[in-house]
This record gives structure tokens, C-alpha cells and sequence, in this order.
């Protein structure tokens, strides 16, 4: 396939990254080393037990293991590492790139299209560092009439909005950055802002074709709220809980798709319009009304919103995966922690390493954690499916099967779960569980 | 720590509310409406009563606001903004609310609810429904009667039957 670049040689790009080194270590050493000797005259240095703390002392102390895995580790359970990186805002962020890149290599190929393929030398995977880096330096350019303390505050609520929803998805037992006992309802309050964010940065922006797709927004969202809340009343009422977390215990035998397979097709839908994507983008019908509500955003603003919307898209698989699928319960694959390193630690040649304080995650977190990871990306990948196959369907169709059809087979499911708990075959107490 | 929440829930709130009433502009007072019901749900979740909140959120906020704003954007504005400007009606708004305010404010006081403990544990959820279905269950049926009866007299005065439509919609 490497026809693009045929002056590509690979001895070419080695000599170059040697050539980047050089430079690095000539201007450190040059300009860099001089700089931190001149500020070091000027500091003074503490005394710890007798001895000077210079640099050196500080950076033997950082790399000894029995100080940093310590270190490391109570790090990792603070507030601000779920908040910021693992079951919160990073890990989602990453899943999201990752599903953005892979929506339009799987589109390509169900298309027989190639897809990105330019930009980095493997089937353009830098193109969404590409994309990120234009999205960056682009200019925000805000249109001459419109409502500008809205304008620009509406991508942000809507990152915002989105990471919320994502910080209530438990992905592994006990990582979960806010675990509610109203876990669900609290879903349903943040979901409840998106229609909000998206009519009111429509109507700011001061265009037809926003307040369009904003109207748009609102009455799709607002109408597939219904048969979504409803759809999970189900979930509800056989698990007899709404922690998220206890929902997912309570599927250690089986799955909840199992006994409500409707449940589960009217929310897949329900999060398909939700997430404003074919077949139901009115939103943001491209051929009809430019780009609907996302219309005159540019540069960062338009890239946070797709963030948000692709954050969104996690957390929904996520949401799904967590209520029908169960979470993550599935069987142990992740091979455990070699107790060698624990015990002797590591030698190499003459040198042994030891790391008193490993392993840094345990292993059912580990384990919980690959098991949510391959469901998610299933779901997904299920998600972004329909976007390659069906046309979009009128806003008239789509109100219509919201209110009547998808509203009355989310009600099938409810009967069926009270019939299954008045039996005495599910729930608490129930025959089997 | 609660109390300096408190505060800074209760200024929102009632900031935000005396906004919603004084802003010229529509959508700006339909966004200080939701602040307040946010606040207010706010101060559910300092009761330990987080099921309130978040239904506070998802109806008020979710609904409601979503409603008003909706209403807002779609009726003309010179419809529903008639200007009557007077400022004895404002003094006489603000005199009548001291008047109220003092008056519930002398009989909570004199009430003796200040000697309520209120280190008492938070009443679950889980109780609220479980009365409801057993000692309170002829009550709840028949709110869901008037509910059911409601949203039937809603769909049947929306339907439209002089309108007959060429258009397939299945």
C-alpha cells in the first residue's frame, strides 16, 4: 500500500530521530546544564539528617523503589487519580480516541473504502493526533450576533455534563469514582442536561441551521428519555437496587440480558438516538442542515464537543455493559503477580532490584477491569455499527416510534420482571441468584 | 464546612431566583430558573435525601426548564413581554414578601422546632416505597388513577382529528 511516500527510506528517519538527539544533548549541556548551575548558587539548599539535599541526593532518594512504589501507590488511590486518570476522565478520554480512530477505519472497510491512511506510516494511525493538533491551532471564530457568554460556555458544560455521567460507571469492584446508592437515578439527572447544553448553544449561536438541529436535539432527547427511564426500570426492579455498583454484584450467575432481552433492544435504541448517530442524527444532518447544532463551532469549541460526544458514547456502552451485561464480572484470565518479585525481587546479572510494596493493582481489578474493556468496546463497536448500513429516518418516524413503540415494549420487559419476582424465581429471595 | 455550603447554596438560590424575576432577557432568566432548581436540590443533598435530588434534577431541570425554555424560543416575544413598569407595585411585592417571610419566620421560631434533633439516621428510600404499597397503597392508587386520567384527557384533547395526513409515518 505504500505507494503515498516512495522517498520514504527508513535509514533516512533513523538517521534523523539520531540527529534530533544530538542537537537535545548539545543544547542541554550547552545552555541547559549552565542555567541549573547558576540557579543552584542562588538556592539555598535543606539539611535533611546531616546531609545537603542537592539535586543528585533528591533524584537517588525519587528512584529507590522502597520510597517511590509507596509513594505511587497511595497516589493511586487518591480522589484525584480516579477523578483524573483511571476509572475517570483519562480512561475514558483514551477509550474515546480510540473508538474515534476505529469508528472510521470499521466505517471504511464496511464501506470498501480505505479510510485514514496518510498520516503515520500504519494505516494512518496519527490521524487523530493530526486532527487534535488542527482542531488546536485553528482560530475560534465566534459568529458577530451571537449570545457569546452561552456560546462559549456550552462546549464546556457539555465536556463537563459528559465526564460526570462517565464518573458514576464503576469499571472494576471498587473503582468507581462516585458510587451513589442512587446510582441510577443520578444518570438520569446528568443525561437530563444534555437537550438543556444543546438548545441553548443553538439558540446563542444565532443561526437557522443550529436552531434547527437544536429544536431538533431537544425534541429527539427529550422523547427518548422516556422508554429509556423506563426501559431500566426492569434492571431495577430485579436486582432491588440502584447502585450501580450492587447492580453489577448482583449479576455473578447470570446475566440481566438473559431475562430482559427487550429491555435491553428498546435502551440499545434509546442510546443510539440519544447519542444523536445514524439513524437518528437529525440533530445533525449533514445533507439538510449543515451540521445542526454544531454548526458554527470551530476550532477547540467543535473539538470539545466531539470529546463530549464521544465521552458520552463510552460512558452509554459503558452503562450498558454495567446493567445488562455484567460489568465486570467474567472469569479470571489475568495471570497473577509472579511472587518471585515480590520476594527476591528483580536480578539482573549483578544487580537485584527489590520492590517491597508491589504488585501496584491487584488482580480482580485487573481482571474486572479487561473483562469491562472488552465488553464496552463490543458494545461500542455494536453502536457505531448502523452508521455504515441504515439512511436517516424522518423526524416524524422518529418521534412517532419513540412515543408509541419503544414506549410500550419498555413496558413489555417491567411486566415480565414483576412476573418473574412474583413467582419467586428472581430478586431478593428468589429460586435462583 | 456544611454551613459554608450552606451559604453559598442558599445565595445561588435566592440570587438566582431574584435574577430569574429581574433579567430583560427570557432565556437568560429561564437559565437563573434552573439554577435555583438546581440549588434547591442542592439542599436535598445537604438533607440526606439524595433520591429527591436527583429527581428534583431530572424533573425540574430535566423537564420543566427544558419546557419553560422551549416556550421561551418559540412564541414571539412581544406575545408575552408586555411592559407594565411601576415601582409601587415592586415596593409593595418586596413588602408583602417581608410581611410573609416574617410571619412564617415568628411561628417556626415559636414552633419549637429548633429542639428537632438532628443527628437522626436519614430515612431510606426503601422504607418511603415499602409504605407506600402497603399502609398507604389505596392512596397510591388512586394518584395513579388521577395520573393514568391525566395523561389520557392530555393525549386525547392533543389528538387532532380534522387533520388528516397523506404523509405515510410508519
Amino acid at each position: 500500500m505504500s505507494t503515498i511516500a516512495p522517498e520514504f527510506r527508513l535509514s533516512r528517519f533513523i538517521a534523523s530521530l539520531f540527529d534530533i538527539i544530538f542537537w537535545i544533548l548539545l543544547i542541554f549541556s550547552l545552555v541547559g546544564l549552565p542555567i541549573v548551575f547558576i540557579i543552584l548558587f542562588y538556592i539555598k539548599l535543606p539539611l535533611i539528617n546531616g546531609q545537603l539535599l542537592t539535586p543528585y541526593l533528591a533524584m537517588t532518594w525519587l528512584a529507590d523503589p522502597s520510597r517511590s512504589v509507596p509513594i505511587i501507590k497511595s497516589f493511586i488511590h487518591t480522589t484525584f487519580f480516579k477523578v483524573a486518570v483511571f476509572p475517570g476522565f483519562g480512561f475514558a478520554a483514551l477509550l474515546a480516541a480510540a473508538t474515534i480512530f476505529i469508528e472510521r477505519k470499521f466505517l471504511a472497510k464496511m464501506q470498501l473504502r480505505v479510510g485514514p491512511l496518510y498520516c503515520g506510516k500504519i494505516e494512518g494511525i496519527l490521524q487523530l493526533m493530526g486532527d487534535g493538533l488542527k482542531l488546536m491551532s485553528k482560530e475560534i471564530i465566534i459568529p458577530a450576533k451571537a449570545d457569546k457568554p452561552i456560546f462559549w460556555i456550552g462546549p464546556l458544560l457539555f465536556v463537563g455534563t459528559a465526564g460526570a455521567f462517565v464518573s458514576l460507571i464503576p469499571v472494576a469492584p471498587g473503582w468507581v469514582v462516585a458510587n451513589p446508592n442512587v446510582g441510577l437515578l443520578a444518570v438520569f439527572a446528568t443525561i437530563g442536561f444534555f437537550p438543556i447544553i444543546a438548545v441553548l448553544s443553538a439558540w446563542a449561536a444565532n443561526s437557522k441551521w443550529t436552531f434547527i438541529g437544536g429544536l431538533r436535539a431537544l425534541h429527539q432527547m427529550i422523547s427518548f428519555e422516556i422508554p429509556l427511564i423506563l426501559s431500566l426500570l426492569s434492571i431495577v426492579i430485579l436486582s432491588g437496587t440502584l447502585n450501580l455498583s450492587q447492580i453489577v454484584e448482583s449479576q455473578k450467575h447470570y446475566w440481566w440480558i438473559v431475562f430482559t432481552p427487550i429491555s435491553a433492544i428498546v435502551f440499545f435504541i434509546t442510546i443510539i438516538a440519544e447519542l444523536e448517530r445514524i439513524p437518528f442524527d437529525l440533530p445533525e444532518a449533514e445533507s439538510e442542515i449543515v451540521a445542526g447544532w454544531l454548526t458554527e463551532f470551530s476550532g477547540m469549541m467543535y473539538g470539545l464537543i466531539q470529546l463530549g460526544t464521544y465521552l458520552k458514547l463510552y460512558a452509554f456502552a459503558g452503562l450498558f455493559t454495567v446493567l445488562f451485561l455484567g460489568g465486570w464480572n467474567g472469569p479470571m484470565v489475568w495471570p497473577p503477580f509472579p511472587e518471585d518479585i515480590v520476594t527476591h525481587g528483580i536480578t539482573i546479572g549483578p544487580v537485584t532490584a527489590k520492590f517491597p510494596g508491589l504488585p501496584l493493582f491487584d488482580q480482580e481489578m485487573l481482571n474486572g477491569t479487561l473483562w469491562f474493556v472488552i465488553k464496552t468496546a463490543g458494545v461500542i463497536l455494536l453502536i457505531l455499527l448502523p452508521r455504515g448500513v441504515f439512511p436517516r429516518i424522518r423526524i416524524d418516524m422518529l418521534l412517532h416510534n419513540g412515543w408509541y413503540k419503544w414506549i410500550g415494549l419498555a413496558f413489555v420487559n417491567i411486566f415480565i420482571a414483576l412476573g418473574l419476582l412474583y413467582a419467586g424465581v428472581l430478586g431478593p429471595g428468589g429460586l435462583i441468584h | 464546612m456544611v454551613d459554608s455550603i450552606f451559604l453559598s447554596l442558599s445565595v445561588l438560590t435566592i440570587g438566582s431566583a431574584i435574577a430569574a424575576l429581574e433579567i430583560r432577557s427570557l432565556i437568560y432568566g429561564s437559565i437563573a430558573l434552573m439554577i435555583t432548581l438546581s440549588g434547591i436540590a442542592g439542599f436535598f443533598l445537604l438533607l440526606d435525601a439524595p433520591f429527591v435530588a436527583m429527581f428534583q434534577l431530572s424533573v425540574y431541570v430535566g423537564s420543566i426548564a427544558v419546557l419553560i425554555l422551549f416556550t421561551v424560543m418559540l412564541v414571539r416575544r412581544e406575545l408575552i413581554f408586555n411592559k407594565i413598569e411601576d415601582p409601587r407595585r415592586r415596593y409593595a411585592g418586596i413588602g408583602l414578601m417581608l410581611i410573609i417571610m416574617l410571619g412564617i419566620g415568628t411561628i417556626i421560631i415559636g414552633s419549637g422546632l429548633k429542639s428537632v434533633e438532628t443527628d437522626a439516621p436519614s430515612v431510606d428510600y426503601k422504607k418511603i416505597g415499602e409504605d407506600f404499597l402497603t399502609y398507604y397503597s389505596p392512596a397510591l392508587i388512586v394518584m395513579a388513577l388521577i395520573l393514568t386520567s391525566s395523561v389520557i384527557g392530555a393525549l386525547a384533547l392533543a389528538r387532532r382529528e380534522d387533520v388528516t395526513s397523506d404523509q405515510r409515518t410508519d
